[in-house]
């Protein structure tokens, strides 16, 4: 079977699953909640054979490569990353509630990746700069750390939204009282900043060391490497205000927005600057 | 103390200044990426108004990340971290070396049910049970005999104390490997013409040239394409040559650096040089004799009539004749110049009697060599960045030393256990404390745990 055909059909899965996680919560009966676990997982399998076939492809047409090498593969691999992280920390906290603001972001992905005019799925040849053994450990983990970031701010999202209501009435109403606690999803936002911290932190130094034997420097000041490190500090602010300052609650889902902001300006926005990470333009 | 009670000494230290600063960071990188690159700052700047101009240059505003603003904001953030780092150190050897007994003030008061064990058995018995499983799962254990028992302590990951500094001290690291490179280091490039020796390169920064002590030759450059047209390879073939001897010979390729006498060399760019290439072959009295690439200005030996040439001229289609080259043959008895054209078969055949009223156009004149151009090329040139950077190897060493620094913080935690064995009526009971500098819950998890097997070994 085709790997686009199977991606397009992963694409319409995670909105299944989407709005299965969504029923479940206005419902509340825990079958729509165990049937779109279920498609998420059928998913994400799914797409990781879409990801190995498109791999295997790539070697029957001689241009052999890892499908993480333009903006195309790079956001299916996103989205891949999304679903996975998610599906861990359901199984490990038991809670399904996140899905609803994360989910739908690895639809999105996927959605954008296979409908914008500009991006090509065809699977196009290594350019030298990227023939590289770097090229997967780095694109690897800055996207488990940018997925990791995605949590963040699902679970942020719903921090306001519930804050919000909190303060509006005394009793939480029908939609924020399904919601997690506040002190939950705080945790969560914690420790998903944590793990997205110490991927991003590997992925630039990765990334540093490619550009030591690619471009003889360590650090060049690209625009993206700058937004990065920009991204990098806020994480590390955010790290910093809660250990020593003892920040906790909206202030710590507000900065989670900010920083996820600052995930999509590395990653997307950047492309507008000039710069040499030029293999992402479109 | 009196140099904690120091204003200067307390601003430094306050956690407040490390974000301030950080946020002032944050906020110059987005500037840097904004603001457009030099030269064009420079061009508008002038065009719009000198003042203007002037300020751009004075705060180097179109080089932020070179400017002396961001200068101070690092340095400022050094101090901060190496103050701060002073400022909470005694604290944390006193954490680190404080005694395991007596147990923290409070640590056994309100202790829940479920963290005290009761037994019947007798005192002697069940306390080389619980000391023997503690040394099984904990390995050292601190004992000290109490009015009414025993008292045992254990711990583990005290080092993790420790995590927090590795990390900061990680980053001084990489600043220090940052600012050797900058001052000691060198960047360059380099454009060498296939068959080229080149010397000298030209700094990166500014608009000095750099004297090599050894030279470099490119051998050939090749560039080749995917079917789709984009490209595959960049590749230099060079030889490094010392005291006149080719020390080292290798392919240069992208993402394959080569080190030579502490320079690493980067395949960066490459592009065709304006002059031609012809591969001129010659016979001597009939017989094959050689194949050499040349472009004009070049010199080649002919050992066989002792003789050195010279290239006065590469042209790609010289009046409608096609490709010609102008050689200069100086011998200790002749010196003598002539034409080399490719199509000379087809010219004598329009002009039969050319050699005669132009003798220069014959390609014999040396006798016994006859040349003739095989084929005109164009010539490439290849980019080379050179680099040498004595602070890389403390960049890398703090990259190391962070990533294992934040597997301690994140991942590792200070645990700390109290077991207390107690003679009470004619019963015994052992209850369990502990303490943790995070993760509480990883640590409530594991007392649990401790009780339930020592409650377990006891009734075993």
């Amino acid at each position: 079977m085709n790997h686009t055909l199977i991606l397009s059909w992963v694409t319409f899965v995670y909105f299944a699953s989407f709005v299965l996680y969504l029923l479940r919560l206005i419902i509340g009966k825990e079958f729509w909640g165990r049937a779109a676990s279920f498609l998420a997982w059928a998913g994400l399998i799914a797409q990781t054979i879409a990801l190995i076939l498109r791999w295997k492809t790539s070697y029957d047409l001689g241009i052999g490569h890892v499908p993480l090498a333009n903006l195309y593969e790079s956001m299916i691999f996103f989205a891949w990353a999304i679903i996975l992280i998610y599906l861990i920390i359901e199984w490990r906290t038991k809670s399904k509630i996140i899905a609803v603001f994360v989910v739908p972001i690895a639809f999105l992905a996927m959605a954008y990746a296979s409908i914008a005019p500009n991006i090509s799925n065809r699977i196009e040849p290594l350019i030298p700069a990227l023939q590289s053994n770097w090229l997967t450990t780095h694109v690897v983990t800055c996207f488990m750390g940018y997925a990791a970031f995605t949590v963040a701010f699902g679970c942020g999202l719903i921090y306001l939204l519930k804050n919000k209501e909190k303060g509006n009435a005394e009793k939480p109403s029908g939609f924020s009282g399904k919601l997690p606690a506040l002190a939950t999803l705080d945790t969560l936002i914690y420790q998903s900043i944590a793990l997205g911290f110490i991927f991003l932190t590997i992925g630039i130094m990765t990334g540093s060391i490619w550009a030591h034997y690619a471009w003889g420097s360590y650090w060049s000041w690209d625009p993206k490497e700058t937004w990065s490190l920009i991204t990098w500090l806020i994480y590390a602010i955010m790290l910093h205000s809660r250990y020593v300052r003892g920040w906790r609650g909206k202030r710590m889902a507000i900065l989670a927005l900010i920083g996820f902001a600052c995930v999509l300006f590395t990653y997307l926005g950047v492309n507008y600057l000039p710069g040499l990470h030029s293999y992402l333009k479109a | 103390m009196s140099i904690e009670k120091n204003s200067l000494w307390s601003f430094f230290s306050s956690v407040k200044l490390t974000i301030t600063i950080l946020v002032l960071i944050v906020l110059l990188f987005i500037a840097g990426t904004f603001i457009p690159p030099h030269d064009v700052v420079q061009t508008f700047a002038n065009q719009l108004s000198p003042t203007v101009a002037k300020v751009f240059l004075f705060f180097r505003l179109s080089d932020l990340y070179h400017s002396s603003l961001f200068y101070i904001l690092m340095t400022l953030l050094s101090l901060n971290l190496i103050i701060c780092s002073i400022n909470r150190l005694p604290a944390l050897w006193k954490q680190y070396k404080t005694p395991c007994f007596p147990e923290p003030a409070g640590l056994f008061d309100n202790l829940p049910q479920s963290r005290i064990i009761t037994a019947d058995k007798e005192i002697s018995k069940i306390k080389p049970i619980v000391e023997s499983f503690l040394k099984n799962n904990y390995g050292h254990i601190s004992e000290i005999e109490e009015r009414r028992g025993y008292f045992f302590y254990t711990q583990r990951g005290r080092f993790s104390l420790f995590g927090v500094y590795i990390v900061h001290l990680s980053i001084l690291i990489m600043i220090a490997g940052a600012i050797i490179g900058s001052i000691f280091g060198l960047e360059a490039d380099i454009n060498i013409k296939e068959g080229e020796t080149v010397n000298v390169a030209n700094l990166t920064k500014g608009n000095g040239i750099q004297q090599l002590d050894f030279s470099v030759r490119c051998d050939k450059f090749t560039v080749d394409f995917y079917k789709d047209g984009s490209p595959k390879t960049y590749r230099s073939d060079l030889s490094f040559i010392k005291n006149g001897q080719v020390q080292r010979q290798g392919a240069l390729l992208v993402n394959h650096p080569l080190t030579f006498d502490r320079f690493r060399f980067y395949q960066s760019t490459y592009g065709i040089a304006p002059e031609i290439k012809a591969i001129v072959t010659y016979t001597i009295a009939g017989k094959k004799g050689g194949s050499i690439g040349l472009a004009a200005g070049d010199t080649f030996d002919l050992p066989e009539g002792k003789a050195r040439g010279f290239v006065m001229r590469v042209e790609e289609n010289i009046m409608q004749m096609g490709p010609a080259v102008k050689l200069r043959i100086i011998s200790p008895k002749k010196d003598i110049q002539f034409w080399v054209f490719q199509q000379l078969d087809q010219i004598i055949a329009m002009n039969p009697n050319i050699l005669t009223k132009a003798p220069m156009f014959n390609p014999g004149l040396f006798p016994p060599f006859v040349f003739s151009i095989d084929r005109v090329e164009q010539s490439y040139y290849t980019g080379l960045h050179l680099v040498r950077d004595p602070g890389v190897s403390l960049v890398a060493l703090g990259g190391l030393l962070m990533v294992a620094g934040m597997i301690i913080v994140f991942f590792m935690s200070y645990q700390q256990f109290w077991v207390r064995i107690e003679q009470e009526g004619a019963k015994i009971s052992i209850s369990i404390a502990g303490r943790s500098n995070r993760n509480d819950q990883l640590l409530q998890k594991k007392i649990d745990y401790l009780c339930k097997r020592i409650n377990e070994e006891i009734k075993a």
